[in-house]
């Protein structure tokens, strides 16, 4: 390896890192409602995406400037997040793992028709901040709106941590989370929390769907499974139910997936990010940050 | 108004009506049934074929509909079938096709799905050993190379990429004879683009470029920036993109990102359609894809706006589709097609026959070719992205 390919090589994970950021955003998704509810939403990229789509609409009022069309994304994500939880979770029995994975399988598949549906499956055009920004670092650049991703990325993070440690709510759904029956016999609403988790999780949806869409430059009903696979990966590499674990996992295997990319091509590259999820599915489970167990 | 002339009104008006119903009943409908993608990522392949069907036949029906075997006037209607571009899909919508009254079908979208589907038909005609659905299928979209080979009762109306390629490669040599290099960029996984590229690197070759280096991709791939910095590092003269609007725009996006900027920007045939526009037409500006379809003829500009007044784009695919309901009036007109529930077998074979003798037929862009295994000679030009359309750049066969 000559040092045009080291730089080559460098860049590429750098890239990776970076363009993992969107991966993180959604992996605290599926993290977070695990977390609470002990269930795997897989329609949650699918929702990322379509809130994304959503949020396009308001260019069809105004030419509305990207931080507005981000926003509008957020806010189509809480709602389409309160309403994959009134259609998959909130008439489903939960007792039942099965029901409600399916019900979600079920969800991804919707929302991926309705918006090939909507678009015809053209793809469209998405707005983007700093896009026209790069850093130079010596031989390397970083893209400024990568660079935004991440920040926001962090951000999301420290909300969300705030959020689970700093106030009733999160204190109520850290108590659903490990104890729902003593939370019940306390007083708190399991379907309050359960909602409001939906909720939150689906702006942070929002938020990732617009990051994606705004660091690809574009949006296609293409992305929803590739995007539910790598959320689902970050989630069990970062350890199911951890934030900061998501988000480390997220620009792990953004960085891993350019470094095979770079050293494997493109047909061999997924094969090792599969092999990394099964080498953590045997011998660490729990994750990079595996959560302490409940006394449940 | 007296007793006695609402009587006479009541049986002129009776009459009438009894008149008006007879000659609906007599009125023979002929049904044509499509299939491709109407739903899943490549949906608008479906929307635009359907639309493009429907804009042919309201075309046909306003000069009197078509002629059958019997002497009487009939009038098209069309049915699209999704088959989701997938091969079992597929497969199954032609049998059930294959199990009511129709005698042809068009379709479908997807090469995957061409070269499954033509394969559980009939191999050679006449071969009592071989028990395959004897039904005719004409294809409208599936590019891939040399698929109507597969079965005597499979066709197609697509045009050769072989000689879409052969023709821009020697263009460009011609025109820009200071260009050496190449490099290319394909979506791995899909069919089309992957079977394009292959010829697309062949041409180049032939015609003397050098060819630097491939990059490969997926087709639902979102980072391209370890693939462009090998682009950037090849320097080459031209870059040929083989890939399917989604990853061509974000290829370009990355290219434009790094500052990657070919004397000459190539990109595949089904990627001169409004997604590539809709999708990064400041990235896209100046590539230059060859395509049998745009609206430079009068026939041609008539059947884009009749197919946008059906909800979809004229493009390559939808041009074809068009075309080929025209081809079928003429057919069914030649081989005396009766259309009835009786003759459901005899017309199948006679359908399969006319199509397969047909020598030359109208296109929208001028006479296309017919070969003696079943594919079309269409003619071509290459279109260039500019200030947010596609433009003619050459016409090769002018």
């Amino acid at each position: 390896m000559n040092l045009l390919d080291l730089i080559d090589a460098v860049q590429s994970v750098a890239d990776g890192i970076l363009f993992g950021s969107t991966y993180a955003l959604l992996g605290i998704g599926f993290t977070l409602i695990f977390g609470v509810m002990h269930k795997i939403n897989l329609s949650y990229a699918a929702a990322s995406i379509g809130a994304a789509y959503a949020s396009l609409l308001i260019l069809t009022v105004i030419k509305a400037p990207a931080i507005l069309v981000f926003l509008t994304a957020a806010a189509a994500g809480g709602i389409i997040g309160y309403l994959v939880y009134l259609v998959g979770f909130k008439f489903i029995p939960l007792a039942n793992p099965l029901a409600t994975l399916m019900s979600t399988i079920g969800l991804l598949l919707l929302i991926d028709e309705i918006i090939v549906h909507m678009t015809a499956g053209v793809p469209l055009n998405y707005p983007a901040l700093f896009s026209d920004v790069t850093i130079h670092v010596g031989p390397f650049s970083l893209r400024g709106d990568l660079m935004f991703v991440f920040a926001l990325g962090c951000i999301c993070m420290v909300v969300l941590l705030l959020v689970l440690y700093r106030t009733r709510l999160g204190l109520a759904t850290r108590a659903v989370s490990q104890q729902p029956t003593a939370s019940k016999l306390c007083g708190i609403s399991t379907t309050r929390v359960n909602v409001l988790t939906f909720v939150i999780t689906g702006v942070v949806g929002g938020i990732a769907g617009a990051m994606t869409g705004a660091a690809i430059g574009m949006l296609s009903p293409l992305l929803a499974l590739p995007l539910t696979v790598k959320g689902l990966i970050v989630t069990v590499i970062g350890g199911l139910g951890s934030i900061p674990g998501a988000i480390i996992a997220g620009l792990v295997v953004g960085g891993l997936e350019n470094a095979f990319q770079f050293f494997r091509g493109v047909s061999e590259r997924d094969l090792y990010i599969m092999l990394l999820l099964f080498a953590f599915l045997v011998f660490r489970p729990g994750g990079i940050f595996a959560m302490p167990a409940g006394r449940d | 108004m007296t007793k006695l002339n609402i009587a006479i009104a009541a049986i002129v008006g009776g009459a009438a009506l009894a008149v008006c119903g007879a000659a609906l009943a007599q009125e023979r409908t002929v049904k044509i049934t499509g299939f491709g993608a109407k739903s899943g990522v490549v949906r608008v392949f479906g929307v635009n074929s359907e639309a493009a069907m429907k804009a042919a036949a309201e075309e046909i029906n306003k000069t009197g509909g078509v002629t059958l075997g019997d002497g009487s006037k009939a009038k098209f209607t069309v049915e699209f079938l999704d088959d989701r571009c997938n091969a079992e899909e597929g497969i199954s919508v032609v049998r059930r096709i294959a199990s009511s009254d129709a005698f042809v079908a068009i379709g479908p979208t997807c090469s995957n799905v061409a070269e499954s589907l033509f394969g559980i038909l009939q191999k050679k005609v006449g071969d009592a050993s071989d028990s395959g659905l004897q039904f005719p299928i004409i294809a409208d979209v599936a590019a891939k190379g040399g698929l109507a080979k597969i079965s005597e009762w499979s066709f197609r109306n697509v045009p050769s990429e072989l000689e879409m390629y052969k023709s821009l490669m020697g263009w460009i040599k011609t025109q820009h004879p200071d260009l050496k290099t190449i490099y290319g960029g394909v979506e791995k996984d899909f069919a089309h683009s992957n079977a394009t590229y292959g010829v697309m690197k062949a041409q180049a070759e032939g015609n003397g470029f050098q060819v630097l280096g491939t990059s490969e991709w997926l087709l639902n791939d979102t980072t391209f920036s370890t693939q462009v910095r090998d682009m950037k590092r090849a320097n080459a003269d031209i870059v040929a993109i083989s890939a399917h609007p989604f990853t061509t725009c974000g290829v370009l996006k990355e290219m434009d990102r790094q500052g990657v900027k070919p004397k000459i920007l190539i990109g595949l045939t089904s990627s001169s359609s409004i997604e590539t526009l809709q999708g990064c037409a400041k990235q896209a500006e100046g590539i230059i894809i060859p395509t049998s379809f745009a609206p430079v003829t009068p026939e041609a500009k008539k059947a884009a706006e009749q197919v946008a007044k059906f909800g979809g784009s004229a493009d390559l695919h939808s041009a074809a589709t068009y075309e080929i309901m025209f081809m079928f009036k003429d057919v069914i007109e030649q081989q005396k097609i009766m259309a009835r529930a009786d003759t459901v077998e005899a017309d199948r074979n006679k359908m399969r026959q006319g199509l397969a003798a047909l020598k030359e037929t109208s296109g929208l862009l001028g006479k296309i070719g017919r070969t003696t295994d079943r594919e079309a000679i269409k003619p071509f030009l290459f279109v260039q992205a500019k200030d947010g359309s596609w433009q003619v750049l050459h016409k090769p066969s002018s």
